[in-house]
């Protein structure tokens, strides 16, 4: 079956940590490292397989940059 | 719909019980949240006389009115009490993820009551609400318990858990200890943590996911898109730092405060709050040698705390819940001369100051050392700092000995003596037993009282009210005296005020020297100063926020959007007064007097430094406070508010609906 699950434009987002908050299931941590610019940071992404699909991450992200989009399970 | 929950929880340990209280719409609109429904529920609580350490007294933790609204800059969360060290209202606030965590248990606030049997911890996941035992965590330091508490929960939990806990700074009552999260993040001041610890209450863990209300999510993200856009493109070009000191010394020379908010975001966004460092050691903002000592004592200081020697370790960078500046950062520190840690925090400009010029120390390896232990033991930086100083120049000066030290040769610069008394602090051995209630305790107990920076009780931040005198009215007029987070000439002119309040005076250059005399203009400056910072943290705001300006970090809209009124700048700063009188009428009801309250002389110019950028500066400091209570509606003599005032600010009312 298909279910959601967000996907990130890292190029945008500015690692204020919302989504991650927001997840009910803590789903999303702020693990992935990367680079804002120059900066060395952390960016939100999946660390559990227990991601409902309930897009409220998407929901919260001021800069909108979570997509939700459809991937096997 | 508003972001309010409009309820809150009182949990009574003696008694074991938790209650759940509804608030009324008209405190919200009143106070907001955050540090304003704690003042209002203080004021309304805690009786005259309570004890700091006893039952009586209620710890309160929450979170501001836009947190979980999409709102930048929104994440702090504010522990408020009657303070130990002050004798007065105590307060401290954080970032991290607590302050969500909270909201999203279902509560704006969360109050605490009583001295529990032994030692607890309170558990909420929004469904389970209850006092658990701590016997397992008491005695482990801060970061280590956050560890043991998510390896024990996360498990059975849905949503990983927010701890906020105390160390065995707390656990022993040390009167300058504060409450930690995220692995020694700290609400340092005014001596939360021991009020903490005298209720028994280990760690605050919270772990709901209750959807967080607000009016018009849309429009609060479009504001912080637009700010969001602005601060990915404010980037400064790498090596700047070591050109900080030669800027300060400029600026400490110059006749004129500069007026930039967008400073603030490059300067914190590029190096966080350490950019400060070597501009404060050149400036003359940044005490010295114990608030004696002038640039001079310190040449070339600014090149051991260059920022650019703490970008070079920096892993990554840290934001508290949304946040999109990021002034924090982790430092890996493995194998660093001191280190008996791997990684700390990035220290912040306080911290360094206050263990760095302030002793005149030398060792930047040193202060990451101190960072990580103080943070883990959750005592307050600026206190430690402040009352080590004290110890250094009373043992310089005969006072103490190297028999009542324990042996300690208590030297300037001394960063092997310097470590080892701040261990002996947070293990409350021996001298740094006496030394970890503060410096005020301390010189009561050893004398030395000359030496003894305190303000009310509270050891002062590190910045020097010679250098902005608009500062010195704060520390001593702010009912938690001694903070520097209210107020300053500097922050004042990058904030704009005047663009959103008709009495604001407008931010012009100006020469520095007008801000030595005691002027209506100045009263009307402090007192928009004070005003906006209590609406900032009603509203759960970050200082940093703040600093920016009122056209960057644009609060007004920010509260319009997100609880759907449409008031003027005018309507929030009344908020805003409203919120600093009540604390100060709590600390009427509790005893103090605040005109007995003074700057230490020494910082009041007397005598005056020989040299430097602050040479021959006296202040007309009990003038300015005196104004400044006049401009708040206060009597001028004694501080404390106009019955007309409180009146004014339908006080009486807001007390009524608390019955």
């Amino acid at each position: 079956m298909t279910k959601k699950q967000p996907v990130f434009d890292y190029l945008h987002c500015v690692s204020c940590g919302i989504c991650a908050q927001a997840c009910p299931v803590s789903a999303l941590g702020m693990k992935k490292e990367g680079k804002s610019g120059k900066y060395r940071n952390l960016f939100p992404e999946l660390v559990s397989s227990g991601c409902i699909g309930c897009g409220q991450c998407a929901r919260a992200c001021p800069m909108e940059v979570i997509r939700m989009e459809a991937s096997q399970a | 719909m508003t972001s309010f929950l409009g309820k809150i929880l009182h949990v009574d340990l003696t008694a074991r019980t938790v209650t759940e209280k509804t608030v009324p719409p008209e405190v919200y609109e009143a106070v907001l949240a955050g540090k304003g429904l704690e003042a209002w529920y203080l004021y309304n609580n805690i009786p005259a006389g309570a004890d700091p350490l006893g039952p009586e007294n209620i710890l309160g933790f929450a979170a501001g009115a836009l947190c979980g609204t999409g709102a930048f800059l929104t994440g702090r969360w504010t522990v408020a009490c009657k303070s130990p060290l002050t004798g007065g209202w105590g307060d401290a606030n954080c970032g991290g993820l607590f302050a969500p965590a909270i909201k999203q248990c279902g509560w704006d606030a969360i109050f605490f009551s009583g001295v529990a049997d032994g030692p607890v911890y309170f558990f909420s996941d929004g469904k389970t609400t209850e006092l658990r035992d701590a016997s397992d965590y008491w005695g482990l330091d801060a970061t280590e318990a956050e560890k043991a508490l998510h390896a024990a929960l996360e498990p059975v939990c849905r949503k990983k858990p927010c701890v906020a806990c105390i160390g065995p700074a707390g656990e022993k009552l040390s009167l300058i200890s504060g409450i930690c999260n995220e692995g020694g993040r700290i609400a340092a001041r005014s001596g939360v943590g021991a009020v903490m610890g005298s209720k028994r209450l280990k760690a605050v863990v919270l772990a709901g996911s209750h959807p967080l209300p607000c009016h018009d999510p849309e429009a609060v993200k479009a504001l912080s898109k637009e700010l969001g856009r602005k601060l990915l493109k404010m980037t400064l070009p790498s090596g700047l730092g070591v050109f900080i000191g030669a800027g300060g010394r400029m600026m400490g020379h110059l006749p004129y405060l500069p007026l930039d908010g967008s400073l603030t975001a490059y300067m914190f966004r590029e190096w966080g709050t350490q950019a400060n460092t070597s501009l404060a050691i050149t400036s003359g903002d940044g005490p010295i040698k114990n608030w004696g000592g002038t640039p001079r004592d310190v040449r070339r200081m600014d090149a051991v705390y260059n920022p650019e020697h703490i970008n070079k370790i920096e892993t990554a960078k840290y934001h508290c819940y949304s946040c999109p500046l990021g002034c924090g950062g982790k430092l890996n520190i493995r194998g660093r001369r001191y280190a008996e840690y791997d990684e700390t925090h990035k220290p912040e400009y306080e911290t360094i100051e206050a263990f760095g010029p302030l002793l005149m120390n030398w060792s930047l390896d040193s202060i990451f050392q101190l960072n990580e232990l103080l943070n883990r033991a959750g005592m307050d930086t600026i206190s430690a700092g402040n009352t080590v100083a004290w110890a250094i120049e009373c043992y310089e000066n005969g006072i103490l000995t190297k028999e009542q030290t324990d042996g300690l040769e208590l030297n300037w610069g001394n960063t092997e003596a310097i470590l080892t008394l701040v261990r002996r602090m947070v293990a409350r051995e021996g001298f740094g037993d006496a030394l970890a209630d503060g410096v005020k305790r301390a010189s009561e107990t050893y004398g030395g009282k000359e030496y003894a920076m305190h303000i009310g009780g509270q050891e002062p931040g590190m910045h020097d009210a010679r250098n902005d005198p608009q500062l010195g009215v704060h520390f001593v007029a702010e009912p938690a005296p001694g903070k520097h987070t209210v107020g300053m000439g500097i922050e004042y002119g990058a904030m704009s005020l005047c663009d959103i309040c008709s009495w604001a005076p407008p931010a012009t250059l100006h020469p520095k020297s007008e801000d030595l005399e005691d002027t209506e203009r100045l009263a009307l400056i402090t007192k928009a100063n004070a005003c906006y910072t209590m609406l900032v943290d009603g509203a759960g705001g970050c200082y940093y926020g703040q600093m920016m300006g009122v056209h960057m970090w644009k609060l007004v809209e920010y509260l319009n959007a997100a609880e759907g009124w449409d008031y003027d700048g005018d309507h929030y700063m009344e908020i805003g007064a409203r919120i600093q009188t009540l604390r100060q009428l709590f600390n009427i009801r509790q005893g103090i007097d605040p005109a007995s309250i003074t700057l230490p002389r020494r910082m009041q110019g007397d005598p005056p430094l020989p040299s430097g950028p602050l040479k021959g500066v006296r202040l007309k400091n009990r003038e300015q406070v005196s104004s400044h209570w006049r401009a708040f509606g206060w009597d001028d003599r004694t501080g404390v508010p106009l019955p007309e005032t409180v009146e004014a600010l339908g006080i009486p009312a807001l007390t009524e609906v608390a019955q």
